[in-house]
């Protein structure tokens, strides 16, 4: 049964495949000023795109690059020790598509807050202790949008009633001290959401907070998505959260994509051997185990990464701490011994540049998929 | 807030006490002790016996000070005369300012009584009654102008005469009293008791009594006729003392003060200080203009500069600009102030070299002649005018108070920005598309008050102190000067008044920036 057309009728009035997406981050590197060794590659040769109403999750340990990816959709990577080493961040304002890579400082500061908004994962420090809630909505809400303060005031008094504060009007005038963590987050969310941005970076938006309020705030960032047709990218290391509210997820490793599939595919057929050692390792009831499965379980055997669809034809999945395969072909950029090939329809997977694809050019990878969308897939 | 200041308020008067007297303390632990000056001796041990002169004249500064007082009392009667608050008879004022009290009981000779005269000699004479003057004051100021002048005049001349013929008496009193105690310490070192005879030369009734006394003494004969004469010339002073006191309170003068039933609310009287015998408020109110003037002009300076280029290095960081204040800051502050003072006078001032400016003092002799701002005259004569004259001698004081004071500011607000920089709120802000200038200006600097406001507190009472390095290069008679000078001299007076003023200004200086907080960090409250 499609409920999608009954609760969200504006989701059925568009064809999904045929929208552009908000952002493609295309072959992106970032490196870090590292003193006297040798430069950090934060982010190498990153791949990913959202569309409007997707929540695309970015997963994996901390330093991966995760974060690093979000803020450079933003430009707030501090350059220096920061640096743009390669890529293309495309960002399809509704009327033309533009590289945030080489904007403005003036056209850039349009679109971040109005257009492209971040939340981050410290509430407890995002926030100007000395100026008051209100001020900090108000600042962005006028500098983005044509009115007067007292409008304003409605608009921001509207977002925080939007994101559940109660007494919105009287809590304007509250400093953040006066704010617990949830209420604090919540205040962030509300600032991000002021000015209807069309894409939303959630940096763990959730991480700080206790699990009652972190679906509450779930919840709430689903459903001004889908009633806003904004685009988001969710970023986390809790697979619970990943499972519950993204579309597409992609799993990043070291600085580079690692794999990148619709949720349910992601879920139900890991390839990467990674991947695998992600979700074996998350402890699961009715299953009494002495020791969890550690990542470095399943990565630490050279079977797993035998196992990708074309591996009889050398395919092998790119993986840092390996030796390179003998039949590398690597390309004379950063990351030209790694590849994004999309190993079966739908579904991208990193792997070593080999004998096998280096030819092979796959489509980068770019999914529409929605649940919403997906008359198969919805949710009881 | 209001409560919180109130109890701030309230706690500096234990805290001001605490100061002065630790201070007062100190000065009066010191070789020669308070008022070392006054003594000519100052402390030094002097041999020399014959010096009888010199004797009569500490006595007498001793008694009009109360020098001779245990040190405790001496504070304490100058708390009593500072504090708003006065019990009892009340001060007197006469037409030259000075404040009049009711003459101090004499203090009686030593042994008097016990080794020389009777108690009956000692008696203190009949009380008189108040002396009654030609007008009461409902008289006085029904009268005219000119005739309450006349009236004034005769209260103050009945007044006048007591005082004079007592000051007399008194002087005659100490030199008697001088001399039995040269005779005791005489007598003592006849009979070779070196313990009754202090460091100053004096006897100590203490050991004498305990010995009792040798008649077979060859200056025991002396004792006797001295103690007489010293006895004879207490209760001459005791019976002026007490014409004194009966015109005194009879009220010859205006009170001082606003009285509320038993008690008057006055205003605290700082006294005079000893070596210059003038008020100690007309000598601060002469030297404080001249230190406000120089750091008035020399703080906002140094922090106009030091703040902003403190935050353009912030901003900068790593630039030749960042490398090149702090370099320039440090290196000015390393040039010691003496040094460079005197190259600025040899060089800048003197004129042999360039001669471009005047080489000591605020004004030149004859500014007071000049117009205030600068100007022409009938002749065609351009006079520079008291304002650019005064600017014109203020600018190598100036520049030396100044160019060390950058250093710590500037560093101070770089660090306290570059915290900040760095700060989640920053990048929030960032990521709401605010612009680069304001994210400074806005966000970053009004949270790096705080260390900026601490720093506040600890110059501003340096406005008053001033500086004595530069005060002493320049010939400027500021605070500095005034405070070693009383120091230097144990000026009882000076010094407390000195001190009392500074830790006031200083504790006000913290409760300032303790609101400050307050007002700059909404974490901050104190209620």
């Amino acid at each position: 049964m499609n409920t999608a057309t009954t609760t969200h009728p504006d989701a059925a009035s568009r064809k999904p495949t045929a929208e552009e997406p908000i952002l493609q981050v295309k072959d992106l590197a970032v490196s870090f000023d590292n003193g006297k060794g040798p430069r950090i590659q934060a982010v190498d040769g990153v791949r990913m795109s959202v569309y409007p109403r997707q929540t695309l999750a970015v997963v994996g340990e901390s330093g991966c690059g995760k974060s690093v990816t979000a803020m450079s959709a933003l430009r707030l990577v501090p350059t220096p020790p920061g640096r743009y080493d390669r890529g293309e961040l495309l960002y399809n304002d509704g009327r033309s598509v533009v590289n945030v890579l080489e904007l403005s400082d003036k056209q850039m500061q349009r679109i971040r807050g109005d257009e492209i908004a971040m939340i981050f994962q410290e509430p407890m420090t995002s926030l100007n202790p000395v100026y008051t809630i209100g001020d900090q909505i108000l600042e962005a809400i006028l500098l983005h949008q044509h009115v007067k303060v007292k409008e304003a005031v409605e608009i921001a008094v509207k977002a925080m009633d939007d994101v559940g504060i109660p007494q919105p009007r009287e809590r304007l005038k509250a400093y953040p001290h006066q704010f617990s963590g949830g209420m604090r987050q919540r205040v962030m969310i509300a600032m991000a959401l002021a000015c209807q941005p069309r894409l939303l970076l959630a940096d763990e938006p959730t991480t700080a907070l206790d699990v009652t309020i972190q679906a509450q705030i779930l919840e709430l960032l689903n459903d001004l998505r889908r009633t806003r047709s904004m685009g988001m990218m969710l970023i986390t290391h809790d697979l619970g959260v990943v499972a519950e509210n993204a579309d597409v997820i992609c799993v990043m490793y070291a600085g580079r994509v690692v794999e990148y599939a619709n949720v349910f595919e992601l879920f139900e057929n890991p390839l990467h051997p990674y991947t695998r050692g992600l979700f074996a390792s998350i402890p699961k009831m009715h299953q009494k185990r002495h020791r969890l499965v550690t990542i470095s379980d399943v990565v630490d055997d050279e079977e797993q990464f035998r196992k990708l669809p074309g591996a009889e034809d050398g395919v092998r999945p790119w993986w840092p701490w390996h030796d390179p395969p003998k039949d590398l072909r690597s390309r004379d950029y950063a990351a030209g011994d790694y590849y994004l090939q999309e190993v079966k329809e739908d579904h991208w997977v990193g792997v070593w540049r080999t004998e096998a694809v280096s030819e092979h050019e796959s489509r980068p990878p770019d999914l529409t998929y929605r649940i919403s969308d997906d008359p198969t897939r919805q949710k009881e | 807030m209001i409560s919180y200041i109130t109890r701030r308020l309230f706690l500096m008067i234990p805290t001001l006490i605490g100061i002065t007297f630790l201070v007062f303390l100190i000065v009066a632990m010191s070789p020669g002790g308070i008022g070392a000056a006054l003594k000519g001796s100052a402390g030094a041990v002097e041999s020399d016996a014959g010096a009888n002169a010199r004797a009569v004249q500490e006595a007498y500064l001793e008694d009009r000070y109360g020098l001779d007082d245990p040190v405790i009392v001496q504070y304490g009667r100058w708390l009593a005369r500072i504090f708003p608050v006065q019990f009892g008879t009340r001060d007197q004022r006469d037409p030259t300012g000075e404040v009049i009290r009711y003459p101090k009981d004499l203090k009686v000779p030593v042994l008097a009584g016990e080794w020389y005269g009777s108690e009956a000699d000692l008696e203190l004479p009949d009380r008189m009654p108040d002396y009654i003057f030609d007008h009461t004051w409902d008289e006085i100021h029904a009268a005219g102008e000119e005739e309450q002048e006349a009236m004034r005049e005769s209260r103050n001349l009945a007044y006048r005469a007591a005082a004079n013929e007592y000051a007399g008496a008194r002087a005659a009193y100490i030199t008697a009293r001088t001399n039995i105690e040269q005779t005791l310490v005489e007598y003592a070192n006849a009979e070779g008791l070196k313990k009754a005879v202090t460091k100053d030369n004096k006897p100590r009734p203490g050991v004498l009594r305990r010995t009792g006394i040798n008649t077979q003494n060859e200056f025991y004969e002396k004792v006797q006729s001295d103690g007489a004469e010293a006895i004879r010339a207490l209760q001459e002073a005791r019976i002026a003392r007490e014409r004194v006191g009966a015109i005194y309170r009879a009220k010859p003068y205006p009170e001082v003060g606003l009285a509320l039933g038993p008690v008057a609310i006055v205003p605290p009287d700082f006294g005079r200080s000893f070596t210059r015998g003038q008020p100690v408020f007309k000598l601060i109110g002469e030297a404080l203009p001249r230190t406000l003037l120089l750091n008035l002009i020399a703080i906002p300076i140094i922090y106009f500069i030091a703040i902003p280029s403190g935050m353009l290095a912030a901003t900068r960081q790593g630039t030749w600009i960042d490398v090149g204040s702090g370099a320039l800051f440090v290196a000015l502050w390393s040039i010691p102030i003496v040094w460079a003072g005197v190259l600025a006078l040899g060089y800048l001032a003197h004129k042999d070299y360039l001669g471009a400016f005047p080489v000591s003092q605020l004004h030149a002799p004859e500014a007071n002649s000049f117009t205030f701002l600068p100007s022409v005259d009938a002749n065609g004569n351009w006079s520079r005018g008291y304002a650019l004259d005064t600017l014109w001698h203020v600018c190598l004081p100036v520049a030396c108070l100044v160019y060390g004071g950058f250093a710590v500011l500037s560093k101070q607000t770089r660090a306290a920005m570059l915290d900040n920089f760095n700060a989640d709120y920053v990048r929030t802000a960032k990521a709401k598309g605010v612009a680069g200038r304001d994210i400074v200006y806005k966000h970053v600097f009004r949270n790096s008050l705080l260390p900026l406001i601490t720093m506040f507190a600890s110059l501003f009472p340096a406005l008053l102190s001033g500086s004595v390095v530069i005060e002493r290069i320049f010939t400027v008679q500021g605070m500095g000067h005034l405070i070693i000078e009383a120091i230097n001299l144990r000026d009882r007076e000076l010094l407390l008044a000195n001190v009392l003023m500074i830790s006031t200004v200083n504790l006000i200086a913290l409760l300032i920036a303790d609101i400050l907080y307050a007002l700059a960090d909404p974490r901050i409250t104190y209620d």
